[in-house]
């Protein structure tokens, strides 16, 4: 039955939601203007930032410590990303003669495979949930789960923390410089093959924070960032691939429309509102909405 | 004068096994221009692209300033002290003109002073650049593009500049102003080795010439020994064989 009540809850809960579905596409993303290549893992670094978390929060902190969590388990996956482009990547860039990216693109799938396979045979398959402490919050008249609420104002807070990087710091400029142009930021002197690496660390290190974020929202195990993975894309061709901005207005844009679907047509069918969202946005700009023609033929 | 810069022997090429430089051997005095010509595809691009560390050398030594340098990293190769003005207007469309300047200064990153001071002499150099600083270098037209292409590369004062082809592309009315930032950065004291296609404008600025085919050198000297007449009979002999 329709309410305005209802409505603002839904939309609330749409722009939650869709926040933290943009961290995701953002750190796609992110590593797609740096290292031009899609990660096709980014689900896995979401699903360690999600077992990092359980892990910091069942083991050693507690619920009530989420907060100290929520950046260790980021830090956590930035550091693995960090330690493994340089392994996994950069050979492919290095060695590989032509469609360098491809080669690239077919180490994450396989990431993405090992990273999948290996947290169910440490984990096993269960599904698994830190749980949270936090009050319900009112937002005027409407509740609102405090998890989700507080994993709202740390992903926006992380999108700013990031917006001021890029900004106000010369990694941030570098990373902004090569993001146009890779043989400019060359002759310029930066180490392209060092800022890919700490482009990548950066970018599932998002990931590993949306997953930490949400670890206590939806449960933990092997094959939990599938869902996040497929919102993440349908995010980027909706913002435009290689777009922040477009990735941070789409992330919100698909929250929404996926919140309202769900309220006022028929729960069930929540994924599908995303992917007609994707069809309408393909029919009317192909490019998504912030995206650049770059294919000439 | 002494060689700054000594090439022997050098083979290099994008593919493993397929050279375009083909022995080629080189030196660029200190404090001079000199000036590489010949057919398209003799390898004079390839040879910045070498010398930069683009491209990794197969055979041969590059020397700089006594150091060998050959197959080091860009990044490397910049911090020695060797810029790169590519053949495109090499500066990033939407950062703006002071934060192209800004990256032309990253060797310089962790020296604030000395960051400051490149800044500003830079900027008082081009005025242009000073004015619209603010800017995105998109909005600059062609030859302010190349303008700043260069000022990016003198932020670090480098010893060698590595240009190719700095006036491809440009109104023949801008072609003159290119020619003048490249005096600008000798005097500054940057040595040069330019690439260039435009030959009789880039004789009248150099001191030593090279002509170069298929990837080897065919001809070499002060440019007082290549009048016009001559350039054009032997790079004619190139094309025909």
């Amino acid at each position: 039955m329709f309410s305005i009540e209802l409505l603002i809850q839904t939309l609330i809960a749409g722009v939650i939601i869709g926040v933290l579905y943009a961290l995701m596409a953002l750190g796609i993303t992110f590593i797609y203007s740096i290292v031009k290549m899609i990660n096709w893992s980014m689900g896995e670094f979401y699903m360690i930032g999600g077992y990092l978390q359980y892990l910091l929060i069942v083991e050693w902190l507690g619920a009530d410590l989420w907060w100290v969590a929520v950046p260790l388990s980021a830090l956590g996956v930035f550091l693995i990303g960090y330690l493994l482009e340089p392994v996994l990547i950069k050979p492919m860039f290095t060695t590989a003669v032509e469609r360098k990216d491809d080669y690239a693109i077919v180490v994450t799938i396989a990431l993405l495979l090992m990273l999948r396979n290996l947290a169910a045979a440490l984990g096993g398959p269960y599904q698994r949930t830190p749980g949270s402490n936090l009050p319900t919050v009112m937002l005027g008249p409407l509740p609102e789960s405090g998890a989700r609420f507080a994993a709202f104002l740390c992903a926006l807070a992380a999108i700013a923390l990031f917006y001021l990087l890029l900004k106000k710091t010369w990694l941030g400029l570098a990373l902004r410089a090569a993001a146009q142009s890779r043989i400019g930021a060359q002759t310029a002197g930066v180490d392209l093959f060092r800022l890919d690496q700490i482009a990548f660390g950066i970018g599932v290190g998002l990931a590993g924070l949306a997953g930490a974020l949400l670890a206590p929202v939806f449960m933990v195990f092997p094959t939990s960032g599938v869902v996040t993975t497929v919102k993440g894309f349908e995010i980027i061709v909706i913002g435009g691939l290689g777009s922040i901005p477009g990735a941070l207005i789409a992330g919100v844009l698909l929250g929404v429309v996926e919140s309202l679907g769900a309220s006022f047509i028929a729960a069930p069918y929540q994924n599908v509102y995303g992917f007609l969202l994707v069809v309408l946005v393909l029919l009317a700009r192909p490019t998504g909405l912030f995206g650049e023609r770059v294919r000439q033929a | 004068m002494t060689a700054l810069l000594a090439i022997e022997d050098l083979f290099a090429g994008y593919v493993s096994g397929v050279d375009i430089l083909q022995g080629l051997s080189l030196k660029v005095e200190t404090g001079s221009v000199t000036v590489v010509i010949g057919p398209n595809g003799a390898g004079k691009s390839t040879l910045l692209r070498t010398l930069f560390g683009l491209l990794k050398p197969h055979h041969g030594n590059v020397r700089f300033a006594g150091q060998e340098i050959g197959g080091r990293e860009p990044a490397s190769i910049k911090a020695l002290g060797i810029g790169y003005v590519p053949q495109e207007i090499n500066v990033f469309p939407l950062l703006t003109v002071e934060e192209n300047l800004r990256m032309g200064g990253w060797i310089l990153r962790r020296d604030r002073a000395a960051f400051a001071r490149a800044l500003e002499r830079v900027l008082d150099t081009f005025p242009l650049l000073a004015q619209r600083r603010h800017e995105p270098a998109g909005a600059l037209s062609g030859g302010q593009g190349r303008m700043l292409s260069v000022a990016r590369e003198m932020m670090t004062a480098p010893t060698l500049m590595l240009v190719d082809e700095p006036t491809a592309g440009l109104a023949p009315a801008l072609v003159a102003q290119v020619y003048e930032l490249l005096q600008a950065a000798r005097k500054a004291g940057s040595t040069i080795l330019l690439v260039d296609q435009n030959v009789e404008d880039a004789l009248r600025h150099a001191d030593d010439v090279y002509l170069i085919d298929l990837g080897r050198v065919r001809a070499q000297g002060p440019v007082r020994e290549f009048p016009l007449e001559r350039v054009s009979a032997l790079i004619k002999e190139c094309l025909l064989g």
